[in-house]
C-alpha cells in the first residue's frame, strides 16, 4: 500500500517533469527568432573569434633576410612552444573547444531569464497553484537548459569541424560522451545557480547585470579562451579555482588530446563545485517559490 | 463536511494587515462572492485559500485538507483563475490548456481529450490554435477559466473573473459560471461589481479593510437597508454640515458619504416631501434617491462607495496585463 503510493507519486513527479521540460523545449523551438539567433551564435563566434586569431598564420610569415635554415629552426621552436601552450598547433582548435564551456555558461544565464519572465506574465502563479512539486519545477528549468546546451554544443562542434577543428587521433565514442557529460555537469551547477537567483528577482535586468558582473570575468579568468600559462600570476590564481577552467581543460583533454595533470582530480573538482552550486540554487529556488 | 471552511485567516505584510481574521464556510454547490473595493483583501484571501500565500494566523480547509499542512492535496482539488492573467501568451491556447492538464498528471491522451472538452465548453476551440497574444480580453479571461477546469476541480476560485470586460462579455461569463454551479461545483468568486455578486451568488460576504463586515444572501443583505436612501450634494461643500443638521433636526438618520449627505427614508415615499422641505434653503448640486442595493449595504457598513477605492499603486506590468484585455 505505502509502497504503491510512493511509486505512483514518483510516477506522477516524473510525468510532470517530462511535461514541463517538454514545455521548455517547445518554447525554445517555437520562438523562431530566438532559436535562429541562438543557433547562429556558435557559427558566428567560431568564424569571428577562432579564425581571426590564427596563430599558425603568424608562424608562416615570410622571414625575409634570415637564412632559410635559421628561419625554419625559429619556426619549429615557435611551433613547439605553441603546441606546448595550446595543446595544438591551431588556436582555432583551442578556442573552439573552450567555446563549448563559454556557451554552457551563457545558456545557463539565458535559461534563467525565462523564470523571471514567467513571474512577470503570471504563469508562475499558475504553476505554483498546481500540485507540481517545487523540486520538479526547478528541475525542469535546469533540464531545459541542459537540452539547449546539448543541441548548441553539438552544432558548435559540427561547425567547428567543418572549419578545421582537429580532433585527437583515435577519438572514441566514450570520449565524446564524457565530453558531453562535462558540459552537463557544469551546466547543471551554473543553471541551478542562475535559476535560483532568477526565482528571487523581479526584473530581468538584474540577471543581465549579474551576467556582466559574473559571466564575463568568469569567462576571461578561465582557460576557456587563453591558456592559463599565459596569464599574469594573479589571474592564474583565479583560473585555478574557476570551474570553467576545469571544464575547458577536460573538454580539450577528451576531444583534442591536450594533456591535463590528473583528469580524475579535474572531474572531482568540477563535480564538487557543480553539486554545491546545485544545492545553493535549489535552496534559493525553494525560497523564491514560497509565495507569489 | 463543507468543501470550504476558513478559520480566522490572517495575513500580515510587514506592519500592514491585509486580511484580518476571515472566517467563512461555503456549502457544496454554493456560489459565494467576496464583494469589496480595491485593497479590501479579496485577492489575499484567495491566495491563502489556494496555498499561494501562507496565512500569518489561522487556517482553512478545502475538502477537508488544511491549506497550511496539506497544500499539495489542496492544490489537487481546487481550480484557480487568478485576478491577473496567467496564460503564456507566446503559446497557443491549446498548448496552455494541454500543458495545464499534464501538470495535473493526466496522460497525454487524456490531456488531449480534456483540453478539447474545456476549450469547447468555454467556446475557445475554434481559436485554440492561435497564439494567446492574439486573443481578446474576453477570450483571455475565458482561457484562464478553461485552464483552471482541466482537472475537474470540485472547488473553483475565480478572482475578479470579469474584471475589465464590457457588459456583454461579462454577462456571457456569468452564464458559464451558472453552468459550473449547476454541475455541482463549489465556487468562491471575488468582485467589486455589486450586480455581479447579486446576480450570481447564493451568499455574499462584504469585505472591507481585511474583514468580512457582513454576510448573507443578497436578499438578507439588502433587507439590512430599510427603505431608500437619498443623497444630497450641496453646491458649496461648506454647507455639508448645515444640511446635515437641518435634516437631523427633523428626526432623520443622516450620515456623510464623501461630498454628499445621505438620508435614510421609508420606502413608502412619505418621507421625501419632508426631506425636500428640510433642504429647501440650500443651493444644491444634485439629489439622488436609490433603492436598496448591495451597494447601499456596502455604503452603510463602510461609509464608502464601492468605486471610491483605497489607493492602490498598480505595478505597471500588472496594469498592462489588465489593460491589454480591455483594449482589444
Ligand atoms: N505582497 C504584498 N506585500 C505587501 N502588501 C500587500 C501584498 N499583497 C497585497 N498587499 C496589500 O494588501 C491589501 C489587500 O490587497 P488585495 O490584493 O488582497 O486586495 P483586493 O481586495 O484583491 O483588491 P483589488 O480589488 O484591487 O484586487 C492591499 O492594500 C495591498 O496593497
Ligand atoms: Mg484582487
Amino acid at each position: 500500500m505505502a509502497k504503491a503510493e510512493v511509486l505512483s507519486r514518483l510516477y506522477y513527479d516524473v510525468d510532470v517533469l517530462v511535461a514541463l521540460t517538454w514545455r521548455e523545449v517547445l518554447k525554445w523551438v517555437r520562438r523562431r527568432a530566438v532559436l535562429l539567433v541562438s543557433i547562429s551564435t556558435p557559427v558566428f563566434w567560431i568564424v569571428l573569434f577562432g579564425k581571426s586569431f590564427n596563430i599558425t598564420s603568424i608562424l608562416s610569415l615570410p622571414a625575409e633576410g634570415i637564412e632559410p635554415g635559421l628561419a625554419e629552426a625559429i619556426r619549429r621552436v615557435l611551433a613547439a612552444r605553441v603546441v606546448e601552450l595550446f595543446g595544438t598547433i591551431d588556436y582555432f582548435t583551442y578556442v573552439a573547444t573552450g567555446m563549448l564551456v563559454v556557451f554552457t555558461l551563457f545558456q545557463s544565464m539565458f535559461g534563467a531569464v525565462g523564470v523571471v519572465f514567467e513571474r512577470r506574465i503570471g504563469y508562475l502563479t499558475r504553476l505554483l497553484a498546481s500540485p507540481a512539486p517545487r523540486s520538479v519545477i526547478f528541475l525542469s528549468k535546469v533540464l531545459g537548459t541542459l537540452f539547449r546546451v546539448t543541441v548548441l554544443s553539438a552544432l558548435l562542434v559540427a561547425v567547428a569541424y567543418l572549419f578545421g577543428l582537429e580532433v585527437k587521433e583515435g577519438l572514441t565514442v566514450s570520449d565524446v560522451i564524457l565530453a558531453w557529460l562535462v558540459l552537463m555537469v557544469l551546466g547543471m551547477g551554473l543553471s541551478s545557480l542562475f535559476t535560483g537567483i532568477a526565482f528571487n528577482v523581479n526584473h530581468q535586468e538584474v540577471l543581465f547585470a549579474l551576467a556582466n558582473l559574473i559571466n564575463l570575468p568568469l569567462m576571461f579568468s578561465s582557460s576557456a579562451l587563453f591558456p592559463r600559462e599565459q596569464m599574469p600570476e594573479w589571474l592564474q590564481v583565479v583560473a585555478r579555482v574557476n570551474p570553467l577552467t576545469y571544464a575547458a581543460d577536460l573538454e580539450r583533454y577528451l576531444i583534442i588530446g591536450r594533456p591535463v595533470e590528473d583528469p580524475l582530480a579535474y572531474w572531482a573538482y568540477l563535480l564538487a563545485v557543480s553539486i554545491t552550486l546545485t544545492i545553493i540554487g535549489y535552496i534559493l529556488s525553494l525560497r523564491g517559490m514560497r509565495e507569489v | 463536511m463543507k468543501p470550504v471552511r476558513a478559520e480566522g485567516l490572517t495575513k500580515v505584510y510587514g506592519e500592514f494587515t491585509a486580511v484580518d481574521g476571515v472566517s467563512l464556510e461555503i456549502g457544496r454547490g454554493e456560489v459565494y462572492s467576496l464583494l469589496g473595493p480595491n485593497g479590501a483583501g479579496k485577492t489575499t484571501t484567495i491566495k491563502m485559500l489556494s496555498t499561494l500565500a501562507k496565512p500569518t494566523r489561522g487556517d482553512a480547509f478545502i475538502e477537508g485538507y488544511s491549506v497550511v499542512r496539506e497544500s499539495r492535496e489542496v492544490r489537487r482539488v481546487i481550480g484557480l483563475a487568478p485576478q491577473d492573467l496567467t496564460a503564456d501568451d507566446e503559446m497557443t491556447g491549446w498548448d496552455n490548456v494541454y500543458l495545464q492538464a499534464r501538470l495535473y498528471g493526466l496522460s497525454p491522451w487524456d490531456a488531449r481529450r480534456r483540453a478539447r472538452e474545456v476549450l469547447e465548453m468555454m467556446d475557445l476551440y475554434q481559436v485554440a490554435h492561435r497564439k494567446v497574444a492574439t486573443y481578446s480580453g474576453g477570450m483571455r479571461k475565458r482561457l484562464e477559466i478553461a485552464m483552471s477546469l482541466v482537472h475537474e476541480p470540485t472547488v473553483l476560485f475565480l478572482d475578479e473573473p470579469t474584471l475589465g470586460l464590457d457588459v456583454q462579455s461579462r454577462r456571457k461569463l456569468w452564464g458559464y459560471i451558472q453552468g459550473f454551479k449547476r454541475s455541482g461545483m463549489t465556487i468562491l468568486l471575488t468582485t467589486h461589481y455589486m450586480e455581479e455578486a447579486d446576480f450570481l451568488s447564493d451568499r455574499v460576504g462584504i469585505m472591507h479593510k481585511g474583514r468580512i463586515v457582513a454576510e448573507g444572501t443578497p436578499e438578507e443583505l439588502k433587507s439590512m437597508v430599510k427603505g431608500e436612501t437619498a443623497y444630497i450634494e450641496p453646491l458649496d461643500p461648506l454647507n455639508l454640515e448645515e444640511v446635515k443638521k437641518a435634516l437631523e433636526a427633523r428626526g432623520f438618520k443622516v450620515w456623510l458619504v464623501g461630498p454628499r449627505v445621505a438620508v435614510e427614508m421609508d420606502s413608502s415615499g412619505e418621507d421625501l416631501p419632508e426631506v425636500m422641505k428640510a433642504i429647501e434653503p440650500f443651493k444644491l448640486k444634485s439629489v439622488t434617491v436609490s433603492k436598496p442595493t448591495l451597494e447601499e449595504v456596502f455604503v452603510r457598513l463602510t461609509g464608502q462607495k464601492l468605486d471610491e477605492s483605497e489607493e492602490e499603486p498598480l505595478d505597471s506590468f500588472a496594469f498592462r496585463r489588465i489593460v491589454r484585455g480591455v483594449r482589444r
